[in-house]
């Protein structure tokens, strides 16, 4: 590794006295009076020389101040350690990277803006896009807002059919039970007692009522009357043949 | 070992020194002349060297930029450049430090493939200058960036500094965020 550094420092120092790149060396006689205000832009621009380079010192004095501990850690904590870093270094690379997207797009608007200050003929395009875009912006508000009172109106409607749903829901319930408390009185009427005592009763006269019919209907056919002769012993016997059950 | 320190020395007054590393001679004393035809407001002081470490007994003072030329016809310059970032300290490469490719017109002669520089800028997280050393015109342009570029680092410029022109100069294929 001990290969032959040739060092050859070529120091000519190419020095443009004015300050601000006017190059060529001051000349004697002019210089006389040129050289006060020389001087003060030499002064000026050591300045803010001298002011970075010490920005510079101190950033790296900063930087070297946070030390990294010298003590054995257990490999745990020193992988959550370098855990914790690499998220401080992507949040601080995010970071930086959000900041240069926000200063590109403020300089494409800034630029935008000079261009359209600038001459009309070109930028007229630009306008008339602009003037485009914002025609149809106001289209697609105006859109969406009827679209809203469209819904609005779906909506609503919406809820009176459900309430008329309702309404005729609970009306076919009451009907409904309605309709079984009867068919229940009904049926407990023909259940009771009372009808079914009165049931047998009639029975039991229709049958003693029957019984007397054919004994009379005997009687007459016994005698061997003619009873088609009178009509109101016709009418009598028609009578008697009336089935009584069928009433 | 001599380590080349970028901030153990107090700056001169409004001098502003870059060191040129390169086994290629005379395209450095080129690119040294250049430079220094250029029009700087502050003094321009250009060191060469063909590799480092730099010997301790010169009194020099304090570099602001090291840029490593690397000519692509010849793998002796690039191992030699390979061999001279050892000596280098680790704060040097927060925007300090620049690659110059040269060689990279004539596609025949090349015995580096391009790729291998790219990698390597990349690892060290510095800028990648590609430039034909040879022909005048591209020796000048360089010239000036590299101009540009050492008083960003000297400190002349107010409000831009070496680590800033290094988050700048990174290009939109080689983004930040990729590499961890």
């Amino acid at each position: 590794m001990e290969k032959q550094p040739g060092e050859q420092a070529a120091a000519e120092p190419a020095d443009s006295g004015a300050g601000g790149g006017e190059g060529g060396s001051p000349q004697v006689a002019g210089a006389q009076t040129a050289r006060p205000e020389d001087r003060l832009t030499l002064l000026l621009r050591l300045r803010a020389q001298t002011k970075q380079q010490l920005l510079e010192y101190k950033s790296v004095v900063d930087a070297n101040e946070e030390k990294t501990p010298e003590q054995i850690m257990q490999d745990k904590q020193i992988e959550a350690k370098i855990e914790d870093l690499e998220n401080e270094i992507e949040d601080v690379k995010i970071a930086f990277e959000i900041k240069k997207l926000a200063l590109d797009r403020m300089q494409l608007s800034a630029a935008l803006k000079k261009n359209l200050e600038k001459i009309n003929p070109k930028t007229s395009v630009l306008m008339d896009n602009m003037k485009h875009v914002l025609k149809l912006n106001k289209l697609i508000m105006k859109s969406h807002q009827e679209s809203w009172d469209l819904e609005e109106k779906l909506l609503d409607v919406r809820k009176k059919r459900l309430q008329l749903k309702q309404a005729s829901e609970s009306k076919l319930l009451e009907i409904q039970t309605e309709k079984n408390k009867q068919k229940n009185d009904l049926a407990n009427m023909e259940n009771s007692d009372k009808i079914k005592t009165i049931q047998q009763n009639l029975q039991m006269e229709i049958q003693i009522t029957t019984v007397i019919q054919h004994v009379f209907q005997n009687l007459i056919l016994g005698s061997k009357a003619n009873w088609a002769e009178d009509s109101a012993f016709k009418e009598t016997v028609l009578q008697l043949e009336k089935n009584l059950t069928m009433i | 070992m001599s380590v080349l320190r970028p901030l153990d020395k107090q700056p001169g007054l409004n001098t502003a020194t870059i060191l040129l590393v390169g086994t290629e001679d005379a395209l450095l004393q080129q690119l040294a002349d250049s430079m220094l035809k250029e029009d700087c407001a502050s003094e321009l002081k250009v060191h060469l060297a063909r590799s480092l470490p730099l010997p301790s007994n010169v009194n020099r003072p304090r570099i602001d930029l090291i840029v490593f030329v690397v000519n692509l016809h010849s793998k002796y310059s690039l191992r030699n450049v390979e061999e001279s970032l050892h000596h280098v300290d680790t704060t040097f490469f927060l925007g300090k430090v620049g690659f110059l490719i040269t060689g990279a017109g004539r596609e025949g002669h090349c015995s580096i493939h391009r790729n291998t520089v790219v990698r390597l800028a990349r690892t060290y997280r510095s800028p990648l200058l590609f430039c034909d050393l040879e022909v005048e015109g591209f020796r000048a342009a360089v010239a000036q960036r590299l101009v540009r570029m050492l008083q960003i680092c000297a400190g002349h410029v107010p409000g831009v500094s070496a680590l800033n022109l290094l988050s700048l100069l990174r290009s939109s294929e080689n983004p930040a965020l990729e590499d961890v």
